[in-house]
């Protein structure tokens, strides 16, 4: 970069250029937090609960590819996904670590944070996510380090160190088994930090915990790809096969049929009868203020609408379909984060006995929330493009392109 | 893949054993904490609230507010409106309800919030992370969040006297605590909770009414116990499960018409 060669603007620049301006924003904002306390934001004790927390879980619930491809190259032994898997495993390394900055931002006491792994409440669904959480982004870190290893600058500078990186690799089955366990157990178990709660009847339910695993199995994949093929259209530094990515597209599809499927029962298996909070809440979801996030957000175009264009051949075939699509799942995850979050906390139940009534409230994300949430953001999208730019992150075999390429028919010049 | 198979089981096994060492320092780092629930002891601590003597005065919130330095964003004790029955005005007074299945215990995951042995859910203010997951466990909204800290003097807080335990800093969660601090010191004077003034919760000793008793309900001569078995009760979203340790003697007043 600093070489005497003409420099010259590029797209990818101005992309850079506009990330790191949200990060300093972010940046600025973040710091504001810390030093000012939440009061800076729109939570409060009824809703203590906010954006936030749904960057982080859609955080972790999108960065779920790097343990389903992981599972599926190392233990499925389906070898030909291995270049995707890198991917994921580094997308999931950037995904882990925005969670943790979120999480670093929502907590009250930031510099307590180890007390969560020195402190052991075993019975709290959220120490066992803390603790899979800190694990699994051991896994992905050495799950990533071959990655890093390899790059040119580490070989020369440090080969020594580069090389030890890059043998981490033989491990890979052993890692992607910690890491297809630690994840079932924690993604599932976001879900049931919500599910196990009776104070908020719409959660308390055993199906809230499938949901978050079955959304994450979904979600993760499909940003990859979507990462991926993006990447192989902007930039010559990524080497794309379409072909490969195109089967996981077809799985993604799928997948979401089950999801739409689990989904509609999830959120409709409700009694006739009136039952007090659980019925406002899907009442909430279905004709109040989450109605159109529910509905058009999260079902129609979070789900249906990509499952059509993954699933019905003309539409797979293009590029932009696909990338519509994959887009689309990959907010549908976000929003049914969403609705999960606000759907039980906008409902408070009163405990007078006379009376076990409803009581409706309202969130928005204050301005610092939403600049430091972007922030977070932001720092994952310029992570993964510095990745795609410098780590070599997509590199797939292009052998198997030359094969799919037809002969070109040869013009009579030549 | 020959060479790897030599590699690969050597390595495991070290990082198995690694694994297994770092796991287990963990565990040990646990047992240097003080705040744990378990032991056993041989008091039940219980209050009881009479709705129908209860004037809605507030005096409890206020004395409470005082001898726990609660901070005026924030209230342990809320005296909530419930409504008429028959001529008169109903109320509520909702302390903690120091539930047997607290949903909080059982949330938090660092144990910041944990059942003393005589039924006290307590708070460790200094273990609190301020997560937030016990305020979204706890159905009665007993607890509140440090939002701002708070500082200077407490308009709550007499001239001539002075809270009983620290504030506590911004970033944590806070909630009634059953004035233990009375409790304990009051016990080791030789005093009796729920007789003695000197070792009853504030609310209980300030309450113009006489609304709010407190006592052990292990003992069967207390006041609790007494009121408890000879009055019909009810407590708070008992089909929860989560048993709480307030009970509520209705209001006893004939709904006319």
């Amino acid at each position: 970069m600093i070489s005497i060669r003409r420099f010259k603007l590029q797209p990818l620049h101005f992309w850079i250029g506009f990330l790191l301006i949200v990060l300093a924003a972010g940046a600025v904002a973040y710091g504001i937090v810390l030093v000012k306390g939440l009061s800076v934001t729109n939570l409060s004790d009824v809703v203590p609960w906010g954006l936030w927390i749904t960057i982080d879980l859609s955080a972790i619930a999108l960065s779920a590819g790097a343990f389903t491809l992981c599972a599926v190259v190392y233990l499925l032994g389906l070898k030909q996904y291995e270049p995707v898997a890198r991917t994921a495993t580094f997308i999931g390394l950037i995904g882990y670590t925005m969670a943790m900055l979120t999480l670093l931002l929502d907590i009250g006491r930031p510099d307590r944070f180890w007390h969560a792994l020195v402190y052991w409440n075993t019975h709290s669904l959220l120490w066992e996510v803390s603790m899979c959480l800190t694990l699994y982004l051991c896994v992905l870190a050495l799950e990533t380090a071959p990655i890093i290893g390899r790059t040119d600058w580490m070989q020369s500078r440090f080969p020594w160190i580069a090389n030890k990186m890059t043998s981490i690799h033989h491990f890979a089955p052993i890692l992607a088994i910690f890491g297809l366990g630690l994840s079932m157990l924690h993604q599932s178990s976001l879900g049931a930090t919500y599910g196990v709660l009776q104070a908020r009847p719409i959660w308390y339910k055993p199906g809230l915990s499938v949901m978050f695993m079955f959304s994450a199995i979904v979600g993760g994949p499909a940003l990859t790809v979507l990462v991926t093929k993006v990447s192989g259209r902007l930039t010559p530094y990524a080497k794309v096969d379409d072909s490969l990515l195109d089967r996981i597209t077809l799985f993604i599809g799928w997948g979401l049929v089950g999801y739409i499927y689990f989904r509609f029962w999830d959120a409709f298996s409700v009694s006739y009868t009136y039952e007090p909070g659980r019925s406002e809440s899907l009442g909430m979801l279905t004709s109040g203020p989450l109605a159109f996030n529910f509905l058009v957000g999260e079902m129609l175009l979070g789900a249906i609408v990509p499952a059509i264009l993954l699933l019905v051949p003309r539409f797979r075939k293009s590029w932009t379909a696909q990338i519509v699509a994959l887009t689309l799942i990959v907010a549908g995850v976000v929003a049914f984060r969403w609705d999960v979050n606000m759907s039980g906390l906008l409902i408070i139940l009163t405990y007078l006995p006379q009376e076990i009534t409803a009581v409706y409230t309202t969130y928005f994300p204050s301005v610092i929330e939403i600049i430091s949430g972007l922030g977070v953001i932001a720092y994952g999208a310029l992570a993964i493009t510095i990745g795609v730019r410098y780590l070599n992150l997509i590199d797939h075999p292009i052998t198997r392109m030359e094969r799919v390429e037809e002969p070109v028919p040869v013009a009579g010049t030549d | 893949m020959a060479e790897n198979n030599g590699i690969k089981r050597r390595d495991f096994l070290k990082f198995l054993a690694v694994g297994s060492v770092a796991a287990g320092g963990l565990r040990l780092a646990r047992w240097t904490s003080a705040s744990q629930t378990g032991g056993s002891s041989p008091y039940k601590w219980a209050m009881v609230i009479d709705q129908e003597k209860c004037s809605g005065c507030g005096q409890c919130t206020l004395a409470c507010r005082a001898h726990n330095d609660v901070s005026p964003d924030i209230s342990w004790n809320q005296v909530i409106d419930a409504g008429q029955v028959g001529d008169k005005k109903s109320f509520l007074p909702r302390p903690c309800m120091h539930c047997e299945e607290a949903p909080c215990v059982n949330a938090c995951m660092v144990g910041a919030s944990y059942h003393r042995a005589d039924g006290i859910v307590m708070m460790d203010y200094d273990k609190c992370i301020g997560c937030r997951y016990c305020e979204v466990a706890c159905p009665y909204g007993a607890r509140a969040f440090n939002w701002e800290s708070f500082d200077g003097p407490n308009p709550a807080v007499p001239d001539w006297g002075s809270p009983e335990v620290e504030r506590r800093p911004r970033g944590v969660v806070e909630k009634c605590s059953f004035c233990y601090q009375r409790i304990d010191r009051g016990l080791t004077m030789g005093l009796k909770p729920g007789i003695d003034e000197e070792a009853t919760p504030a609310c209980v000793v300030t309450c113009p009414m006489g609304a709010r008793k407190f006592g052990d309900l292990n003992d069967p001569e207390s006041e609790v116990s007494q009121l408890i078995n000879n009055n019909p009760y009810f407590r708070l979203r008992e089909d929860l499960g989560t048993s709480p340790r307030v009970y509520y003697l209705p209001p006893r007043e004939e709904v006319t018409g």
